[in-house]
């Protein structure tokens, strides 16, 4: 039966970036998952640590903040790793449509509800919201268009607002795909960019939301920026995130051609190990189980959302090889008494814990497994979604148990 | 197990999963087009918490589900919605009654046959305005719709008048699913499926076999399809319990004897048949790489591209087509980047359904233009159906493609 | 502001609102303050269970009587914010056939009409049932919508002439020697404070009457109950289940729409603003109702909550439940020698237009008035109930997107013209006054998508009013959802908990510290 060089265990961010790190190195790669990701969800920029203040230098900050916090995936990698896997990244995007800081650190990016939000790598759709001021920005909305509210958005973010309907479209009851669909046609662009045009008073800025094109957001763009004489972005809203799905199927393009087996659709519901080894995986696709080996996996399998781990009433548990999983001592200490709090919930530091090579140990520190790496946002010591950091955790803890995995 | 005569009830005791992400609207080709469909996330698991056994069904939207099933394939929580989808289809049909237009054309195997026994008179026919005007109005068959042409002799026909192989004894057996498709309006297809398989040192077989019964899903009859399942199901039982694996090259027919008998339709002992039928690029690159056998190709000197069938991507095997053929041909084929072909079946043959049908192909055919290849190769017959009338290029089977490059070295 | 009225009302839940109801019927106008919205109190907080009576059967015939002539009245004057669903009171192995025999006795007792099952019959009325069920009885149960028909209560008694005062807290009580003669008030949203003369006042406040009299130096015996619900994610019955043995927790599954709710307990509590549902509620709950529904075990929850009920104390018992589920009214001039002040409490929501009817039936005789009451036969206005189940998923329709694309909540199918609707009549002052209101918010995801669209819809009609500031009624929201997800968090939940954080703290970054725009302000 056929063997390959590493199976990858989950098509999140982290998955995705381990497949794509080992293809490169010239392994025989097999990538199974049950969905498409939580970048498909909330993903559209690179975000590393949102408590690094903008203007500072990134290396030198995330550097010492590494050296404060041992435990966490970052401690794994060092700023080295994590560069390294930035770099990986970004040569997935080449112009026009790239992915990059602005100035050397963090910078603040306006969300869906007017606030700002730290991020670190942007794609070059959303590069002109960073720096927008109250009297250089106009913030269009799309009538109809419900996920993003651009009164909203004005409101806080204190600058104008108007909504626009286009009736020959339609645009009542319009998904964001439907509408970044529609965006990938000059016609329609055109359309809308006169429609803003003619709303503006004389704005630098003008914020839209993200949707601008799944296929050619880069001439999305162009169209815009050339009929309103403006620099256009485009700001995040709720799920899905078209800007999430771009960086998706960049990523299955890339593996497809890289020759990478690519399975999705169907979790991988059992795992065969054998004196501290996994031997073979198994991937159901009612009625038939099939089985594969290889001589590595990676574990990327997601939190709650993704399935990487799974809580009953009593316990949090990993589902697919049981590993111990490092948690709150019972249910009631999972969740503070306020959602909002200066401090994450406990359960948000849940996770896998392992060694430097990724690999999962006991409480002790025995490794459990010594071929299979677990990355991503299954890990324990982090808190991915308050800290922002979610996508840099993802790419980095991916890149390191690929290159591990390989030089094993 | 279920009775035979007992429709599956909805599969409303599996826990609801649904946590409204609505990751599986970023795929519905559908939602993606129109605003009348409300997409997968409301029709399936978000129309499932007000729909009651007892009351009359109202979903008139679900009717423009195509059944493509990308939603399951990118669902993270596992939700069945093409299944939640079916099922309250096949209420609302069972209720409101289908109309002869339905019936008919899920009956495709009757009168194919007899089609193509008259394939003269009838593929002129099927060309003349005037009885296509009349098709449109009457039965609303929208008349834009190319229809296929029927071949005669009929695959089965063809292969029952070969002379016999000679050298049979010594080679391993394999059993051939062709489909109604191929049996009448694609021979071709059928053909290089047998030339591929000989060539790799197999002696071909063709079962008794009937329609796999997936048109009869696609108007919710269950019934029907339950029926249909448990004929084939008695000739193909034979088969592999005699030892011999089957394979089949049409993607949809593939799909619903493997994966809709058993979990869906509940048939007896259709995980035995699951087990031992393969797509037939899923069954080549198996044997080209255990390498028992080195078969030689040609490259081909024209610019090829790949489109993967939306009902690939629920067999869940990959793009086994696409790796055989980089392996075999030594080239590198393009993916063409569109997520679904848009005609669905029988869908895109109505009337009532056919501008979305084009419009979700209108992103299909921008990227072909875009490669601008001189051959479109894909596994489904309803991909290289909507292809070729999407973009009056040459579409065949990856099998075809391999026939033909096999024969030139 | 200083206000008069002959009647003061305080409390806005079922009493209240039934009290004025009852006097406006009769011709005397009154003025109801509550200091939060309609139905804040127990009224709001309840299983919504239309009792037959059924339950009280075997342990209190009286109240069981009075149940079911209640449950008929209602029926007829009310069936708009009712729906018809009968009930079963199952037998489990356990639970004998002994009790049964003697449940169906009291029910015939009481002139509440029965019906037995078999257990086949049973589970093909109702398959998600325990196999193991030994028999079932139907009863005359249904569920009802405690809101609708207080604001239906409400929305009568205002076309008569009575005025009602939400958001609207009572701070002291004015005396005259030994007359109470109205009240110290104080807009909760304003801060405006007024006083509003009154020569009878009526203290409906629930399980907050002590706090009123203590105004007064009065306190009246009152045991506090806490009883927990859980509602679950789909309708697990089409009918209200009880357990066919002695009234005990546990006991009971009610259909609410698209879901259902499971309850109750009973435990004692102090302190009436802060209470919550603990886990080994949830557990207990869950391990419980699971014997009647195993499919409960493993059932996906998206909230909990408690509410307090007030009991009329007797002296020397301990179990709550024993406790008399009837009510009391007080009349402060005789029983403390302060005039003008009368309490009525105790009671639960079923009897709510009898405790009215007696209250104004008081007032009327000290009036010197002769006026009968009509309540019970008086149909309470309002649409007809419409809005089945089938008819919301009409919204789906495809010959009409444009009213799709203004469907606000995808998980209770709750379009614009709700909201607009709601807004319209004029009384909403805060977003939880809104959400009251509608099913918005009350599906699966708890509001995770539905409530950011509603504030951009509230924002684009510049209804500052409304909100204070978008955001931080969005976090308010945010918060007051917490409360009633927290306790659920597990399995299914949970992941859809992880997926609002995403977006809230994570994509919108919307926590209170958060980075400041530009132009400095966070609303």
């Amino acid at each position: 039966m056929k063997r390959w060089d590493l199976i990858v265990i989950g098509m999140g961010l982290a998955g995705l970036t381990a497949a794509k790190a080992a293809a490169e190195k010239g392994a025989k790669v097999l990538i199974v998952g049950r969905g498409m990701g939580s970048v498909t969800l909330f993903g559209n920029t690179i975000d590393l640590l949102g408590e690094i203040p903008p203007g500072k230098d990134m290396q030198g900050d995330l550097t010492r903040w590494i050296a404060a916090h041992p435990h966490h995936p970052y401690a794994k990698t060092g700023w080295a790793g994590i560069e390294a896997s930035l770099g990986a990244f970004r040569s997935l995007f080449p112009p026009p449509y790239t992915f990059d800081t602005v100035g050397s650190g963090n910078s603040l990016v306006p969300t869906g509800v007017g606030t700002l939000r730290p991020s670190y790598l942007l794609p070059a759709t959303m590069t002109a919201g960073v720096g927008m001021s109250p009297s250089d920005t106009i913030i269009v909305g799309l009538k109809g268009f419900k996920d993003f509210q651009g009164d909203t958005v004005s409101l806080h973010l204190q600058c104008r607002g108007v909504n626009l309907s286009l009736p020959r479209y339609g645009l009542e009851g319009l998904t964001a795909i439907a509408l970044a669909r529609l965006m990938d046609e000059e016609s329609f662009r055109e359309r809308l960019g006169e429609a803003i045009r003619s709303q503006m008073a004389g704005e630098k800025r003008v914020g839209l939301p993200a949707i601008l094109g799944v296929s050619a957001p880069a001439d999305v763009l162009k169209t815009l920026e050339a009929i309103t004489g403006a620099k256009v972005f485009e700001i995040p809203m709720l799920p899905p995130s078209i800007p999430g799905l771009r960086i998706f199927h960049r990523f299955r393009e890339a593996l497809i051609a890289q020759g990478v087996t690519f399975l999705m659709g169907n979790p991988v519901t059992a795992a065969k190990v054998k004196e501290g080894r996994c031997e073979e995986i198994t991937v159901h696709n009612p009625p038939i189980a099939t089985v594969f080996r290889a001589e590595n996996y990676i574990l990327a399998t997601g939190r709650f959302l993704g399935g990487g781990l799974w809580a009953d009433m009593e316990r949090i548990t990993e589902p697919l090889f049981h590993l111990p999983v490092f948690q709150p001592e019972s249910r009631g200490l999972w969740f503070r008494e306020r959602f909002f709090q200066p401090e994450a919930h406990p359960i948000h530091r849940a996770g896998i814990v392992t060694d430097e090579d990724l690999r999962p140990v006991d409480s002790e520190g025995r490794v459990l497994l010594r071929n299979v790496r677990a990355a991503g946002s299954i890990l324990a010591h982090h808190e991915a979604i308050e800290g922002h950091s979610s996508e840099g955790i993802d790419i980095a803890t991916g890149n390191l148990a690929a290159g591990r995995a390989l030089s094993s | 197990m279920m009775p035979a005569d007992k429709t599956p009830t909805p599969p409303r005791n599996l826990p609801d999963v649904c946590v409204r992400c609505a990751t599986c609207m970023a795929v519905c080709p559908v939602s993606r087009v129109t605003p009348r469909f409300p997409g997968p996330k409301q029709a399936g698991p978000g129309a499932q918490r007000f729909r009651s056994a007892s009351d009359v069904s109202v979903d008139d939207w679900i009717e423009l589900c195509t059944a493509c099933r990308l939603c399951d394939t990118v669902c993270p929580a596992g939700v069945p919605i093409s299944e939640l989808n079916l099922m309250a289809k096949a209420k609302y049909l069972d209720e409101r009654g289908r109309t002869f237009r339905d019936w008919l054309l899920v009956r495709s195997d009757l009168f194919g046959e007899l089609a193509s026994r008259f394939s003269r008179i009838v593929n002129p026919l099927m060309k003349n305005p005037t009885l296509r005007w009349l098709l449109d109005r009457l039965l609303e068959i929208d008349r834009r719709r190319t229809l296929p042409e029927y071949e005669t002799p009929t695959f089965r026909q063809w292969f029952a008048a070969r002379p016999v192989m000679s050298e049979t004894v010594g080679r391993p057996q394999i059993a051939y699913f062709y489909g109604c498709f191929t049996n009448t309006n694609e021979v071709d297809v059928g053909k290089a499926s047998v030339a591929l398989l000989e060539a790799y040192g197999y002696s071909v077989g063709i079962p008794p076999q009937r329609c796999c019964g997936i048109p009869r899903l696609g108007v919710g009859d269950l019934r029907g399809a339950r029926e249909m399942g448990l004929r084939n199901l008695s000739l193909l039982l034979p088969v592999v319990r005699e030892g011999i694996d089957i394979v089949f090259s049409s993607t949809s027919c593939g799909l619903m004897l493997r994966h809709e008998y058993g979990p869906l339709l509940h048939l007896p002992d259709a995980e035995e048949l699951a087990r031992r039928l393969f797509d037939i690029c899923e069954f080549l690159l198996r044997i080209q790489q255990e390498g028992s056998r080195t078969v030689r190709f040609q490259s081909p000197a024209m610019k090829a591209a790949y489109f993967a069938p939306c009902h690939m991507k629920s067999l869940n095997i990959g793009l086994p087509a696409l790796e055989l053929l980089r392996s075999l041909l030594g080239i590198d084929i393009p993916l063409i980047e569109a997520e679904c072909c848009g005609l669905g079946g029988l869908y895109g043959f109505k009337k009532e359904k056919y501008a979305i049908t084009e419009e979700i192909g209108r992103d299909l055919a921008k990227e072909v233009a875009r490669i601008d290849p001189e051959v479109i190769l894909t596994d489904c017959e309803g991909c290289r159906m909507q292809i070729r009338q999407l973009t009056r290029r040459r579409v065949l089977h990856p099998v075809q493609l391999l026939r033909d490059m096999l024969n030139r070295a | 502001m200083d206000l008069k009225t002959e009647v003061l009302i305080i409390g806005g839940g079922a009493t209240g609102a039934g009290i004025s109801r009852d006097l406006a019927l009769r011709g005397i106008p009154s003025l109801l303050v509550e200091k939060g919205d309609f139905t804040s109190g127990a009224s709001g907080r309840n299983q919504g269970l239309l009792h037959s009576g059924a339950r009280y059967a075997v342990s209190d015939l009286e109240a069981a009587k009075e149940c079911i002539i209640e449950n008929r009245i209602l029926r007829r004057i009310a069936p708009h914010c009712i729906e018809d669903t009968d009930g079963l009171f199952v037998s489990l192995p356990e639970d004998g056939t002994e009790y049964r025999a003697t449940f169906l006795r009291a029910c015939a007792e009481a002139g509440i009409d029965t019906l037995p099952l078999s257990p086949r019959e049973a589970l093909s009325m109702e398959p998600k049932l325990n196999p193991r069920l030994i028999g079932a009885v139907q009863v005359p149960d249904g569920a009802i919508d405690p809101f609708t028909l207080v604001v239906e209560n409400a929305r009568d008694a205002e076309s008569r002439g009575a005025r009602f005062l939400l958001h609207t807290e009572v701070t002291g009580l004015i005396r005259d020697g030994l007359r109470i003669t109205g009240v110290r008030a104080k807009d909760r949203i304003t801060g405006n404070e007024f006083t509003i003369a009154a020569p009878w006042v009526i203290n409906a406040t629930g399980a907050w009457a002590n706090q009123i009299l203590a105004f007064a130096g009065l306190t009246i015996g009152m045991a506090l109950s806490k009883g927990s619900m859980l509602i679950t994610n789909t309708r697990l019955s089409e009918r209200v289940i009880n357990r066919c043995r002695p009234p005990a927790s546990g006991d009971i599954i009610v259909p609410n729409d698209t879901v259902s709710i499971l309850g109750t307990t009973s435990l004692r509590v102090e302190d009436l603003e802060h209470y919550e549902v603990t886990p080994e509620e949830v557990s207990f709950l869950v391990e419980e109702l699971s014997k009647v529904i195993p499919a409960i075990r493993e059932e996906r929850f998206t909230r909990a909550y408690a509410g307090v009920r007030p009991l009329v104390q007797l002296a020397g018992v301990s179990d709550d439940r024993e406790i008399s589920r009837g009510f009391a009214l007080i009349d402060h001039g005789s029983v403390d020698g302060l005039t003008g002040l009368i309490t009525i409490t105790g009671g639960k929501l079923m009897t709510y237009r009898l405790m009215a009817e007696k209250t104004a039936d008081f007032i009327c005789e000290r009036l010197g008035l002769h006026v009968p009451c009509i309540t019970h036969s008086q149909p309470l206005p309002g649409a007809g109930r419409g809005h089945t189940l089938k008819d919301r998923l009409l919204r789906l329709r495809h010959q009409i997107p444009a009213s799709r694309g203004e469907l606000l909540c995808d998980c209770e199918l709750v379009p614009r013209e709700t909201i607009d609707a709601i807004l319209r009549e004029g009384k909403v002052r805060e977003l939880q006054d809104i959400l009251h209101r509608t099913r918005l918010a009350k599906g699966t995801c708890q509001g995770g998508f539905c409530v950011y669209r509603l504030l951009g819809v509230l924002n684009e009609m510049r209804k500052e009013t409304v909100l204070g500031g978008s955001n931080r009624a969005l976090r308010d929201f945010l918060e007051e959802r917490w409360k009633g997800i927290r306790p659920v968090l597990w399995g299914t939940s949970l992941k859809e908990e992880e997926l609002i954080e995403s977006i809230y703290k994570g994509l919108f970054n919307l926590a209170p510290e958060a980075t400041l725009p530009p132009g400095g302000g966070d609303l």
